[in-house]
């Protein structure tokens, strides 16, 4: 079985293979561990691109090959990245308090512990009572496990609701997207109980490991999201590779077609799109300790617009896409916000990257869909493989003109 | 305007090679404020000050007979990327000294940051306090330099009795309006007589919540807003007071974070006599403020203002090259013990001194909106230091910062011991 | 407190009246003015009362001038000797000065030598108030009635006998009905014995407004007392601890009123246990076992019995204490008949207040939901007719806000410049849609999902654009003269013009676009074209001409959206995206396809937000919130929204 799943997925050796040199290479160019050519902020933001690659798998999963255009998950990325930073916060707290309590000549009671601990973590935003969704921030485990089960259960409740009700196409997309807008109005909320719009900070700093400095702690985070890159990769191959790959891009092409069939559709989408978000949340929660803070602007709705623009830019429906999209124009996002890229002299006009980085981003944007629906993914497919297709004739490959049809297929 | 920049660091340059021929390398002056997104509309402009402080001081010789050169980034109103772009200025640029942030939110993702890799940071805006980290010095008003002021101007000068605290939800109005609310109460104003509202950012529909304020007044007392409105909400809340014929005599609203470049967005003739409280207003009187005023004007054109953030940066920048000075030499440490009881003028007149506790004594100014735009300066305090934890909550009033002869910032004075060196953000 | 201070300074005032106008008969102002010249210059309301008060009873005629020149900022001290004068500004920024009373020139002098007199607002309120005595009677009409507006903001007793003298000889008849109900709202407060004060109170019983609240209120107010003996005050209520209020308050009212002992805090027990610290133990106690509520308490105790410490209060001496008093809420006005008179009319008022509250909260809803269908309109025809998301739909409307601005910028008559700026940005922003249509969308009818994310595209770089064009600074759109203001219907009901300005733009569009899809072949076509595209080309319709100017109409539409907001908000380059996913539900909540639905849709948004608001005043954010879960929530039930297109048209 192994076997075979390699043998008909050669792209995952190769992209595994190429993601561990990657891995070494910035090891030995790494600060704490090699030459130091790359510096530390640059491993974080490697290590941050991937994770963003594997939220992009995520995306790929759920969009490219069960063909449900989601616009909320970024949502489950922040509430990962939330119920890590939790803990993260919790502990590093803790720790300050209880050595400045301990100082003092009388012994703290447990509840002026953690009361000095809530105001600590609540006085900027004008608090000091620990919400009760505080309550099991002070264990790791707890807060590890509810990285994957609170952004699993609202994917599950979510996607429940929607699919139940056959909620489709552009207005499964809107309702996605009103899904990660409340979310993210909810948390701007002081009331949320998880500091408004201040969110949760210093997440670089991890409790218990004070005297690890940052540049080898950035490179363990590096070395995790690789891994966890690595497993998603893995697992999405896995998933998209057996019969039931073929089934949810059934669903993609076919919806009714599937259902006539008498597959339970409503179960596939559920699956997907409840592991994607689980995926999502893996990846949020690795990422958020390495940007040092998480708060509602991270999941507004146009977060989770740009992981579909890099999705389509990477190529939909085929995974490497995806990693690649992301990486690539978040790369090169940053390269051009980060205002070293050379302005270019027009003569009567010169264009500064900073202001047109992002005229440049959507107008390539809008060229990739007109031009390349397959995106990069797909000029790569070109050189490396040239598959026959079969002739139709110029007709749609699905039932209805909606369907992939076949002069973009064939491209 | 980049091109200028690089055109001016170029010509500098060449004439550095004859001119600063003792120094090797310029002394970099990191500038991490955001060029676009959200906060762009306030942040640039402290950019283009910071660029024209440092070509000001290069023209009269750099410091330390080297050069100053401006690191600009931009963190692109994302508050992660402030974090990462702060340890890019500090571990690849080298940078001595950052002049940056807008933002309390933006500030406490670049703390760990700068702690970690002992930075130097100069942050410009009023706050809300309750922070002292030790690599950062703030030179914009602690709520003791703003808020606390203009409350006592209410009570006294207005005779306000009753309180519509509005604001922005995010940390600043949370925790000044929480400050404001105890310290009300401490002078005996109760605690129904205090309604408090947040709004989301860029908010637009205030009828409801203006007219909610004017029905405060149905129990006789005296009305005032305190505002701590952000950034473009305040056009949409001003465009409404006015529309409803919201006399400044019958309901005064006093703003801490609207200044002249907010005006210049507004058509202010409806809102004549409603107050701003700053350390500083364009239309202080004195030679220094003219100077500066008519600078900025010919670098960036004759429509353009200048503000209370823009004076901050003004002493902080000058104050650290005297601390460099008196230093010799740029390292963070010496400089840092340098800056304490550095003194320099303020453009509205008297001096501003750097404290122990990294915060300055500067004058509070409560000022009146006239119909050109600009604040009519009607109260001007004698210098206030300002105050890392504020007195009127229980939990910080025993709390100081003394970073010279202590060393620490959260310094227990009940038990007389330091909770933490490092910031908890 | 601050009530008590009023009255001690109204005291003091009248003393100074009385013991001034004895004194200060016979000097002349400029020599009152030197007296008090540093308190005038200092400025501060709280020291200021003896300069006011000894220009007001000078006797002399021209007191009201320099008050009114003062109140002004007219006035300017010379700093080397003190002198006031008036001054007038020259070419060469000198300043003329004059005489303060005789108005003669008497020299010039810089702007430095020079301080302006900046009374704060506190102050002109209260120099206002000392010109009432010569303001009410003033030939000038204005003048008497910034007399009554100063008496209406800060009224004392002295107020009411100038006014009655001043009411039977005002010869303007408004002005004398003002003056009469300036005068029933003054014997409230200020009446000489009880009947006339019920009268007043009682006259009042079909009020509304905030002023007459403000009077009625403050009889009502009530001090919460706790007494050992049964009280003969004017009692609202008597409370049952428990019940009416907590224990804990309870016993705090007999602490603050001396009737029991204050049981010490927990910070304070932990505080007394750190002073008592003797060779790591207190009162015996080992200090590691301090570290529980219980712990602590025993060692207080130990320390309490050592007479070290104020004793422990226990929970059965707290419950004894509150047991054998009484608590009432006592009215600060001691007559019983005004207050049950205040309380009856407050009464009656309170139910027609409460009544106006929700026909403004209607107001407000109504005003939200014509913006919403405004910005939702054009989205609704693009998506609804023709099956595609715009999402670059927002930036049209900013495109049309920022045409606004331009315009404004040329033309600076506000009137002119908004009657040219409609058709205009409707006009810049059809050919945006049409070009946007031709060069992109129109390649992607058959990948719905697809246009979605290439609009977007255009939507991110269009608002790049912007920015890079405008700044990011918000611009001025300025509404012309006759939108300002607000319609007052009374204190409680109002809404300004330029709300009711786009309520009219709202209906205008809605039945043209009625108009324009019922009745007109263009609205045949698009309508067939909706429908069945290949059947409607077979007719003679050619459907790539009709989407285009579907699509531009949807987008011109959005640019006049654009002007109307920009004028009741903002002009940023964001303006669009504040807006876009609220569009979407609004199109999406009211049923695709149909422009009732999305009137349904806007309605239903709008309402329900200013409901939600309305619930919880203090959190707009949380209403924004709820509103989007509950239309999750709302499409669950009805996936095709409101008013769902039935049979083929509605596409499945």
């Amino acid at each position: 079985m192994n076997r075979s799943f390699f043998a008909k997925n050669p792209s995952v050796l190769i992209f595994i293979g190429c993601l561990a040199l990657f891995t070494l290479g910035v090891t030995l160019l790494s600060e704490a561990f090699g030459t130091g050519v790359i510096s530390t902020s640059f491993v974080k933001t490697l290590g941050k691109t991937l994770c963003l690659c594997l939220i992009a798998i995520a995306m790929d999963l759920v969009w490219g090959y069960c063909g449900i255009l989601s616009l909320g998950h970024f949502a489950f990325f922040g509430l990962g990245g939330y119920m890590i930073g939790m803990w993260l916060m919790y502990a590093r707290t803790a720790q300050i308090v209880t050595t400045s309590m301990a100082e003092a000549d009388i012994p703290p009671t447990a509840q002026e512990v953690t009361d000095a601990i809530g105001n600590q973590i609540f006085g900027v935003v004008g608090g000091s009572d620990f919400p009760l969704i505080w309550s099991f921030a002070d264990s790791l485990t707890i807060q590890l496990a509810f990285v994957v089960l609170v952004p699993g259960a609202l994917a599950l409740v979510f996607g429940w609701l929607a699919f139940r009700s056959r909620v489709t196409g552009v207005y499964l997309s809107i309702l996605t997207q009103a899904m990660t807008l409340a979310l993210s109005l909810y948390l701007f909320q002081n009331d949320s109980g998880l500091r408004g719009n201040n969110g949760l900070s210093g997440l670089q700093n991890i409790p218990g490991a004070e005297d690890i400095p940052q540049s080898v702690i950035s490179l363990y985070f590096f070395w995790a999201s690789a891994l966890a890159l690595m497993l998603g990769y893995l697992l999405a191959a896995w998933v998209v590779s057996g019969k039931f790959g073929s089934v949810i891009r059934g669903i993609r092409d076919d919806e009714a077609r599937v259902r006539f069939l008498g597959y339970s559709v409503e179960g596939y989408k559920l699956f997907v799109f409840t592991l994607t978000a689980v995926i999502a949340a893996i990846a949020g929660a690795l990422y958020y300790p390495q940007a040092g803070i998480i708060n509602p602007a991270e999941i507004a709705p146009i977060a989770s617009i740009y992981l579909a623009v890099w999705v389509a830019i990477g190529g939909r429906g085929r995974i490497y896409g995806a990693v690649i999209g992301a990486a690539v124009v978040s790369l090169l996002s940053s390269w051009f916000t980060g205002g070293q890229v050379p302005s270019i002299n027009l003569g009567f006009y010169t264009i500064n990257w900073v202001d047109w980085w992002l005229v440049l981003l959507g107008f390539s944007f809008v060229l990739v869909t007109l031009f390349a629906p397959q995106g990069i993914g797909g000029l790569f497919d070109q050189l490396v493989r040239n598959r026959a297709t079969p002739q139709r004739g110029g007709a749609p490959l699905g039932p209805d003109a909606s369907a992939l049809q076949e002069k973009e297929a064939d491209k | 305007m980049m091109n200028k920049l690089l055109a001016t660091a170029a010509v500098a340059t060449v004439m550095g090679s004859a001119a600063y021929a003792e120094c090797a390398d310029p002394i970099k002056v990191g500038v991490l404020h955001s060029l676009s997104g959200t906060m762009a509309i306030s942040e640039t402009t402290l950019k283009d000050t910071i660029e024209m402080l440092v070509d000001t001081q290069n023209a009269a010789g750099g410091v330390l007979g080297c050069e100053l050169e401006a690191v600009v980034v931009d963190p692109a109103s994302d508050w992660p990327l402030f974090a990462e772009k702060a340890r890019e200025l500090l571990s690849v640029h080298e940078v001595d000294v950052i002049f940056g942030n807008w933002t309390s939110v933006s500030r406490k993702s670049v703390l760990p940051v700068i702690e970690e890799l002992n930075g130097m940071l100069f942050y410009p805006v009023q706050y809300e306090g309750e922070e002292s980290s030790k690599n950062v010095f703030y030179t914009g008003a602690a709520p003791n330099q703003q808020a606390i002021p203009a409350t006592d101007y209410f009570l006294e000068e207005l005779g306000v009795e009753k309180f519509a605290l509005l604001g922005t939800d995010y940390v600043y109005p949370r925790t000044t309006n929480k400050i404001l609310e105890q310290y009300l109460k401490d002078q005996g104003i109760a605690e129904e007589d205090i309604f408090v509202n947040y709004t989301p950012f860029g908010h637009s529909d205030w009828s409801k919540i203006v007219a909610d304020v004017v029905a405060l007044g149905e129990d006789g007392k005296k009305v005032g807003v305190i505002s701590t409105i952000n950034g473009d909400a305040n056009i949409g809340f001003y465009k409404e007071l006015a529309a409803l014929g919201v006399s400044a005599d019958d309901i005064p609203v006093v703003a801490f974070s609207v200044g002249e470049e907010e005006l210049s967005g507004l058509d202010t003739t409806n809102l004549v006599g409603h107050l701003a409280a700053w350390n500083y207003f364009q239309s202080a009187e004195g030679e220094a403020n003219e100077a500066f005023i008519a600078a900025w004007k010919e670098r960036m054109g004759e429509e353009r203002v200048t503000n209370d953030p823009m004076e901050a940066h003004y002493i902080g920048f000058n104050m650290w090259v005297n601390a460099v000075t008196d230093a010799g030499t740029t390292d963070v440490d010496a400089v840092r013990t340098a800056m304490y009881g550095q003194t320099f003028p303020n453009l509205t007149g008297g001096t501003a001194e750097m404290l122990v506790n990294h915060h300055l004594s500067k004058p509070v100014l409560i000022g009146e909106i006239q119909d050109d735009g600009q604040f009519d300066i009607i109260s001007q305090t004698t210098e206030v230091p300002g105050d890392a934890w504020t007195d009127f909550l229980p939990e910080s009033a025993v709390l100081k910062s003394d970073w010279k002869d202590l060393g620490c910032g959260m310094y227990n004075t009940e038990t007389e011991s330091c909770v933490q060196l490092k910031s908890n953000y | 407190m601050t009530n008590r201070l009023t009255t001690l300074c109204m005291a003091i005032a009248m003393l100074l009246t009385g013991l001034c106008a004895a004194i200060a008969q016979d000097r002349d102002i400029p020599s009152i003015l030197q007296e008090h010249a540093a308190i005038i210059a200092k400025g501060s309301r709280k020291t200021i009362e003896p300069a006011i008060v000894d220009l007001r009873d000078s006797g002399q005629v021209d007191a009201q001038m320099v008050l009114e020149a003062w109140q002004a900022k007219e006035l300017w001290q010379r700093k080397a000797d003190g002198q006031f004068f008036t001054t007038t500004k020259n070419e060469d920024n000198s300043y003329t000065l004059f005489d303060v009373i005789t108005g003669s020139e008497v020299g010039t002098a810089d702007k430095k030598e020079l301080k302006q007199i900046k009374p704060n607002s506190g102050i002109r309120g209260m120099i206002g108030a000392a010109l009432v005595q010569f303001q009410l009677m003033d030939a000038d009409p204005a003048k008497r009635l910034d007399a009554l507006t100063a008496i209406d903001r800060d009224p004392n007793p002295t107020h009411l006998p100038a006014l009655r003298a001043a009411i039977d000889a005002e010869p303007d008849a408004d002005i004398k009905e003002t003056k009469i109900r300036l005068e029933r709202l003054l014997t409230i407060a200020y009446g000489a014995d009880e009947a006339e004060r019920v009268a007043a109170i009682e006259s009042f019983s079909d009020a509304l407004s905030v002023d007459v609240r403000a009077k009625l209120n403050p009889i009502l107010a009530t001090t919460r007392v706790a007494t050992a003996t049964k009280s003969t005050a004017n009692i609202a209520a008597q409370l049952t601890p428990g019940t009416d209020l907590s224990k804990e308050d309870a016993y705090a009212l007999l602490v603050a009123a001396d009737l029991a002992p204050a049981a010490p805090t927990q910070d304070e027990i932990r505080l007394a246990l750190g002073d008592n610290i003797i060779d790591g133990r207190v009162g015996g106690q080992p200090i590691a076992t301090l570290n529980t509520i219980e712990g602590r308490e025993f060692a207080y105790e130990a320390l309490a019995d050592d007479g070290l410490v104020p004793p422990l209060v226990t929970a059965d001496e707290m419950q004894w204490a509150i047991e054998d008093h009484l608590f009432y809420d006592v009215y600060d006005e001691p007559s019983k008949a005004v207050t049950d008179a205040a309380e009856t009319t407050l009464q009656s008022i309170n139910t027609r207040v409460g009544f106006n509250q929700a026909l403004d909260l209607g107001l407000d809803g109504l005003s939200l939901a014509s913006i919403y269908f405004l910005a939702a309109i054009g989205l609704a025809i693009t998506f609804g007719v023709m099956g595609v998301i715009n999402m670059a739909h927002g930036e049209f409307i900013m495109m049309g806000a920022y045409t606004g601005y331009v315009v404004q910028q040329f033309i600076t008559d506000y009137t002119l410049s908004i009657i040219v700026a409609l058709p205009l940005a409707f006009g810049v922003t059809f050919a945006a849609g049409v070009a946007m249509e031709r060069l992109v969308i129109r390649h992607l009818y058959h990948r719905p999902l697809e246009t979605l994310l290439a609009t977007f595209g255009i939507s991110v770089a269009l608002q790049q654009i912007a920015k890079n064009i405008f700044g990011t600074q918000a611009r001025p759109l300025t509404s012309p003269a006759w939108l300002d203001g607000a319609w007052v219907l009374n204190d409680v009901v109002s809404i300004s013009y330029i709300r009711i300005a786009i309520f009219v733009l709202a209906l205008i569009f809605l039945t043209l676009l009625l108009f324009i899809l019922n009745k007109t072949r263009l609205g045949l076509e698009v309508r067939a074209v909706t429908q069945n595209p290949r059947m409607a080309a077979s007719m003679g319709i050619n459907p790539d001409k009709i989407n285009m100017l579907t699509f531009g109409l949807g987008s011109g539409i959005a640019g006049i959206a654009g002007v109307a907001i920009g004028l009741f908000a903002k002009v940023t380059s964001e303006l669009g995206s504040d807006y876009i996913v609220q569009s979407f539900m609004t199109v999406v909540v009211g049923g695709v396809g149909n422009i009732w639905g999305t009137l349904a849709g806007a309605t239903m948004i709008g309402g329900l937000q200013k409901g939600i608001e309305f619930l919880n005043p203090s959190n707009t954010l949380a209403a924004q919130t709820y509103m989007i879960i509950f239309i999750i929530i709302f499409i669950q039930f009805r996936p095709r929204g409101i008013i769902a297109l039935k049979g083929r048209a509605a596409g499945d």
